[in-house]
């Protein structure tokens, strides 16, 4: 036994103790093969997952590093079966590998020759490949160069992909830190991402993810393709890149619903990729409208499916994913790694806070009662009528208008689901209320004027959840919320998260009544945003005139 | 040993002293049960066919081929002539060995009184020829004994073929023709002189004492007209016909071929064991977390069990499904389910027992409690021990039987005698390694099974598969990990090993923690074994997420609700948690507790037989307190409802008779009127068989109970009354009297205790008593019974036999 601060468990889990001298020691040498699970305040968890390990080995570690330093740090003995499962599982990974051949263009080889029998009897993967070049190899259409990653990671033998990429029309781009710096996480991330090939850059929100991507375009030098959630983030990114960086507005082009420009530096919407008319998908031409060097993918974890499958084909050029969270609502992290690529950084949360880069958020959940009479309608009510019952009680109005005049100076966000609602509160605290029916200009005014103190309440509906910077909210009512998402959630810490100029720490509210569904999901979010790390505290609504 | 040779084995062991004899009966522990009475017995005992057997199984190759050898040449030549013995001299130029290994073994032999004699006059015991032969050496019978069964004139013109002067006298020339055989130099002359096909036919039959079947070797051929292969082989004596339609390689010859050794390979290079360095303090944390993750999945199976216990099979076994749950709650494979079952229930600590509802079961054992209040440490000595003694071959388990049958944990039939002695020479050799070195990965199992085949060559083939299952479970139950036994199983392998191995383990494992950490997501981390209370009142009130060497608890609404009815209450739980945690208590947990409390209890559940329900509050306050319904048990449960465990008839009717007017309610609440209906009886059945069936049968049960009642008066009219000499109650004695009675053909009075255990009266004629059963003619029955005599409680001869 010797005194690390790490508990490997039989399930793979690995439990570190925080408070432990030698904690971020152990930190650091497991967060490239383990990923974290949850962070609460004083044992973290992490997971020892194959993606994780695959991610690791093609960050260059190999098993015996990551034995040695599970051994290391490890408080107790490291049951023998979880050692040797972890060699085995490293060992698949890169014992395939795409490769370039003089002759046959794109080949799928290995040097254990076993294993390339074993997928190539595999149903799904034989179709994708040519003729046998030798024992040890075999050609691959260059068409399926992404979706035979994928069917290799599904039979569990990843393939490294050692078949490079074209280095695109070359367009000269510079950061232009003439008043800022890239923080040191931003340049090792863009760095590691570089030295890697492709692959994904997992920062918080308000860590500034784009100022990573506007770093691998400078390390890129050449035409680079966007892929952002909706116009609003677009635009973001544009200005973002004019004001970091040499590139000017006319080099940048927008390619949403409402204009279709394609300039050197382009910023496409996910809605307009996937946009169909009578079954085909009307705007793939523009992944082909120019020779680009760098396709950068903003929030991986939102990436629809049909852009998945258009990556696939893009395999050729280089590709950085930015995302919060490697963690998608639908499973398809495997899909990530195979067709965007491993991780290639990661920083939890609280070490980039601590560094003073993000304002430390007070998450604060207020339960309210519902009075008599709207229990009982709530206790008749039908299934899936009673979460709209319980998150649009009127209590809740009064709650909010109490918080917004107790956070009088500071800029606040009211945050909700339905819009009746929201409406309703718009008109009690007389605030600007931007929800989907909102046109895109009038919401980048409201937005603006917010950024510049000449707002100071607004109320947002779910439109408002993602890709949008704004960066001066202090504090966020959250009345009614989306079933609990764990994604959700994370965008909505993400809105307050940025930094602030004078270290306030920032404010999140979560209006619940008590005893109702309501309750049960804000249980997942006390869970999700405890397991971040934050300070969870539970109020009842008649104490908020006394704290403060 | 005396340089003049033993006239016999018993004299040898007379001469041995009492430390060679009490190593012998060490060795061979069958030859000393029971006790023998002399050296003539002993050594009458040592050359018994099955006590050979096992004393040759436990041989080593090299030992095998020297008994091998000593039979060998105990009939050629020379050693014929000396009466079958071989000297050391002999045995050290033909086996292919070293001379020191070869007399060591020869010692050994000796030792185990397989081998007997002095260095000059080798004698192998007689049965060995018959167990052991030439079965290693695969030499064919010598010349002499395949020429026996020629004609004169075969062995003379085979005599001169040979280029010998045949004396015409057959034995003779037998005897010469052998002694040509026996030179090595004539031997390889006459090879020389066959063709190239005649020589691969020769070489295939030598080396593997095949008899050669040809079609006839009954015709006189000389070595002028030899053509075909086996003709040429044939007249230079190399092949020696046996019988009419085969042929053989001489043993002289075989011995000659193979460079006068009776085996082409070397006999005393024991197989090295393939092994790669490890730091011997990882083997030693590998092993030691998997021994505290197994003796951790035991205790939570067999805690499991208890609470709901998985059938056990008619033949004993544990079902397929059981032991895929068992794998599946234990999150590892089913064979490593398997063998936590197995062991479990070696260590005494799982046995087949009846359920509350008598259905037979796999349960813990009252030694399951006591195990689990031990320390780690020497719960699992106990497991490891069980393991190591172990007969079980658990790695055929979920396989399929010779019958295709499934093969169940649990199931008889997978003992094996050899296994644990398998076990334990697999483990040793390991610990024989050098500290740092363990089995190479791959190659390593591979070159400890030919090793072990090196020493115990005449184990079954099955035991080559069991080293590998053996080295599986090794590190499944953290005796070894990595390839390398670890210390604490080396410790376990000693003579005293329960009493040095937790000394080995101890410092491997973790202390015991009496604390936890709690944090805000609902969840608390033990960060090392919890002391037991504070585990179990843990595991009351949260949920286990996760195992190994730290647990981590997660509170949900159900686990607090389930301390509650575990009858905790808030402030209890609240208290504990406190006193528990090294941390504060998370906010979030104090209002959990909290919140369940509140909802704790607000429904309440019980059961009545009937109420009644008033709008009339007075009137229903009244009811319940007049004392003329107190019968009724009538119970205020809220203010406008009484209930009662009285059935609604009964209430409804005591109700009216206290002059009161209910009315019935139906289950959707309306009101049912009582009306009266007229009840109609179900008509009878009319039965389809024929009256006279019926009558016949009538009479037949008419008859029979007759005859009941008659002997059941005889029965009386004859009882013995009360001290009237008392009836033979010791077993013996009621035999006597029943084989009495059965030879005088009379009848007796017996006491009999039937299936129901009542005692019961019978008068019987005996007609024999055998195997423990009475056959008699039973007067009640009118018809010959068997009783078993244990059942007689008492018997009375019956003087003057009744009528039939």
């Amino acid at each position: 036994m010797n005194d690390g601060p790490l508990i490997v468990q039989s399930d793979k889990t690995l439990l570190l103790e925080i408070d432990h001298e030698r904690a971020q020691d152990c930190r650091k040498a497991i967060a490239p093969f383990a990923e974290l699970e949850r962070s609460p305040e004083h044992v973290h968890t992490y997971r020892l997952t194959p993606l994780g390990l695959w991610n690791a080995r093609a960050a260059g570690h190999d098993a015996e590093q990551v034995v040695d330093t599970l051994l290391e740090y490890s408080r107790y003995s490291v049951p023998h079966a979880l050692l040797v499962d972890v060699a085995e599982t490293m060992a698949r990974y890169g014992r395939l590998r795409l490769e370039r051949h003089p002759v046959h263009g794109l080949v799928l080889s290995a040097n254990d020759r076993p294993v390339l029998e074993e997928v190539l009897r595999a149903a799904k993967v034989k179709p994708m490949l040519g003729v046998r070049v030798d024992e040890e190899s075999v050609a691959v259409h260059p068409s399926e160069r992404g979706n035979l990653k994928q069917a290799l990671l599904k039979l569990g033998w990843p393939a490294e992909d050692f078949a490079g990429y074209v280095d695109g029309e070359a367009h000269p781009i510079a950061l232009d830190e003439r008043d800022w710096e890239l923080r040191t996480y931003q340049r090792e991330a863009a760095e590691s991402f570089w030295h890697g090939g492709s692959g994904v850059v997992v920062l918080p929100c308000g860590a500034g993810k784009t100022l990573v991507g506007a770093a691998a375009m400078a390390h890129a030098q050449a035409t680079t393709l966007i892929l952002v959630t909706n116009t609003v983030a677009a635009r973001q990114w544009k200005d973002e890149l004019v004001r970091r960086t040499s590139l000017t507005a006319d080099e940048i082009g927008e390619y949403s619903g409402s204009s279709k420009e394609i300039r050197p530096v382009t910023i496409a919407t996910y809605q307009v990729m996937t946009t169909r008319r009578k079954g085909a998908y009307t705007h793939l031409e523009l992944f082909d409208a120019r020779d680009w060097g760098l396709v950068v993918y903003d929030e991986v974890h939102l990436l629809p499916a049909p852009i998945f499958r258009m990556t696939a084909d893009l395999q050729a050029r280089r590709r950085i994913g930015l995302t919060a969270t490697l963690i998608r609502e639908d499973g398809r992290e495997g899909d990530v790694f195979s067709l965007i690529g491993p991780k290639r950084y990661d920083a939890p949360w609280k070490d980039i806070e601590a560094q003073g880069w993000i304002a430390p958020a007070d998450c604060v959940e207020v339960r309210v009662t519902l009075p008599e009479a709207e229990r009982f309608v709530y206790a008749t009510a039908e299934p899936d009528e009673r979460y709209r019952l319980a998150s649009c009680t009127g209590v809740k109005n009064d709650v909010v208008d109490r918080l917004v005049r107790r956070h009088a100076d500071e800029p606040t966000l009211v945050i909700g689901q339905y819009i009746d609602q929201l409406d309703e509160i718009a008109e009690r605290l007389d605030a600007p209320v931007i929800k989907g029916e909102t046109p895109v200009k009038e919401r980048e005014r409201l937005y603006n004027a917010f950024r510049a103190g000449e707002v100071r309440l607004l109320v947002v509906s779910k439109v408002a959840n993602f890709s949008v910077d704004l960066p001066s909210a202090a504090v966020a009512i959250q009345v009614s919320g989306s079933f609990g998402s764990r994604q959700e959630e994370a965008q909505r810490l993400g809105r307050l998260l940025r930094p602030k100029a004078d270290g306030v720490s920032a404010r999140f509210y979560a209006v619940v009544a008590r005893d109702t569904v309501d309750a049960d999901f804000a249980q997942n979010r006390q869970r999700f945003l405890a397991e971040q790390g934050y300070g969870y505290r539970i109020l009842d609504a008649e104490d908020i005139t006394a704290e403060l | 040993m005396a340089a003049d040779s033993p006239r016999t084995l018993a004299d040898q062991l007379r001469g041995w002293s009492d430390a060679d004899l009490a190593h012998l009966l060490e060795a061979r522990p069958d030859l000393a049960t029971p006790a023998p009475q002399d050296s003539a017995q002993l050594a009458s005992r040592t050359g018994t066919r099955a006590s050979v057997l096992r004393a040759v199984d436990q041989l080593d190759v090299l030992q095998l081929v020297v008994v091998d050898a000593t039979v060998a040449l105990s009939d050629l030549g020379p050693s014929a002539a000396r009466g079958g013995t071989v000297t050391l001299a002999q045995l050290q130029r033909h086996v292919n060995a070293a001379p020191e290994a070869i007399a060591d073994a020869v010692g050994r032999l000796r030792a185990l009184a397989l081998l007997w004699g002095s260095d000059e006059a080798l004698r192998a015991l007689s049965v060995l020829a018959e167990v052991v032969g030439t079965s290693v050496s695969r030499l064919g019978p010598s010349a002499v004994e395949l020429l026996a069964t020629h004609g004169p004139d075969r062995v003379t013109s085979l005599a001169k073929d040979l280029g010998l002067v045949a004396s015409g006298e057959r034995r003779t020339d037998i005897e010469q023709v052998a002694r040509h055989l026996a030179d090595q130099a004539n031997v390889q002359a006459l090879v020389a002189e066959v063709d190239q096909q005649a020589r691969r036919i020769l070489e295939h039959l030598a080396e593997e004492n095949a008899e050669g079947s040809v079609e006839s070797t009954d015709r006189p051929v000389s070595r002028q007209d030899a053509v075909s292969p086996v003709d040429q082989l044939l007249t230079r004596g190399l092949l020696i016909a046996r019988g009419r339609r085969h042929v053989a390689v001489a043993r002289e010859v075989g011995l000659c071929l193979r460079g006068g050794r009776t085996t082409r390979t070397r006999v005393d290079e024991v197989p090295v064991l393939l092994t790669s360095a490890r730091e011997e303090s990882l083997v030693d944390r590998a092993a030691a977390g998997t021994a505290a993750a197994f003796v951790q999945r035991t205790e939570l199976l067999l805690e499991h069990w208890g609470a709901s216990p998985p059938s056990a099979l008619r033949g004993g076994g544990l079902g397929v499904r059981e032991l895929r749950a068992a794998a599946q709650l234990l999150q590892v494979s089913e064979s490593e389910a398997a063998l936590h079952v197995e062991v479990a229930a070696a260590a005494g600590l799982l046995a087949v027992g009846e359920t509350d509802e008598l259905d037979a079961a796999w349960l813990p054992t009252e030694a399951f409690d006591l195990w689990s209040a031990g320390t780690a440490v020497d719960r699992w000595v106990r497991l490891a021990q069980a393991w190591l003694d172990l007969p079980r071959l658990t790695g055929l388990i979920g396989g399929r039987d010779e019958s295709r049958k499934p093969v169940n944990a649990l199931a008889p039939g997978l003992e094996r005698s050899w296994l644990p002695e398998t076990r334990r020479m697999a483990l040793a050799e390991l610990a024989q390694l050098p500290r740092g070195e363990v089995l190479a990965a791959g190659t390593g199992v591979a070159s400890l099974v030919d090793r072990l085949k090196w020493h115990r060559p005449r184990r079954p083939v099955e035991r080559s598969r069991a080293v590998g299952w053996v080295l599986e479970e090794a590190a499944a139950i953290g005796v070894m990990a990595l390839g390398g036994l670890a210390r604490h199983g080396q410790a376990l392998l000693a003579e005293d090993g329960s009493h040095q191995a937790p000394a080995a383990l101890e410092p491997l494992l973790p202390a015991p923690v009496d604390h936890v950490l709690l944090q805000a997501d609902l969840t608390a981390v033990a960060p090392g074994p919890l002391e037991r209370d504070l585990a179990h009142h843990l595991a009351t009130m949260a949920d286990i997420e996760s195992r190994g060497g730290a647990t981590v608890y997660r509170f949900t609404t159900a686990s607090v609700r389930r301390a509650f009815d575990a009858g905790w209450s808030a402030a209890e739980i609240h208290a504990f948690v406190a006193s528990s945690s090294r941390t504060p208590v998370p906010q979030p947990l104090t209002y959990l507790v909290d919140d369940v409390a509140r909802r704790f209890g607000t429904l309440r559940v019980g059961a009545v037989s009937s109420f009644l329900r008033s709008d009339d509050e007075a009137a229903l306050a009244e009811l319940a307190h007049d004392p003329k319904a107190t019968s009724l048990r009538l119970r205020r449960i809220a203010p406008t409802v009484v209930v009662s465990d009285a059935p609604v008839d009964v209430l409804l009717q005591r109700l009216r008779e206290l002059g009161t007017a209910p009315v019935v309610e139906a289950p959707d609440g309306t009101v049912r009127l009582a009306r009266k209906t007229s009840s109609r009886a179900p008509g009878p059945r009319r039965g389809g068989k024929p009256p006279e069936a019926d009558a016949a049968r009538r009479a037949a049960r008419t008859a029979a109970t007759v005859t009941a009642i008659r002997a059941g008066d005889r029965a009386a009219a004859i009882r013995p009354g009360r001290g009237a000499g008392t009836a033979p109650g010791s077993p013996a004695a009621v035999l006597a009297v029943l084989r009495e009675a059965a030879d005088a053909k009379e009848s007796v009075w017996i006491g009999y205790v039937d299936n129901a255990g009542a005692t019961v009266e019978r008068v019987v004629d005996p007609v024999h008593v055998h195997a423990g059963r009475l056959t008699a003619y039973d007067h009640r029955a009118d018809d010959v019974r068997l009783f078993a005599v244990h059942r007689i409680s008492s018997v009375r001869p019956v003087r003057h036999a009744p009528d039939r």
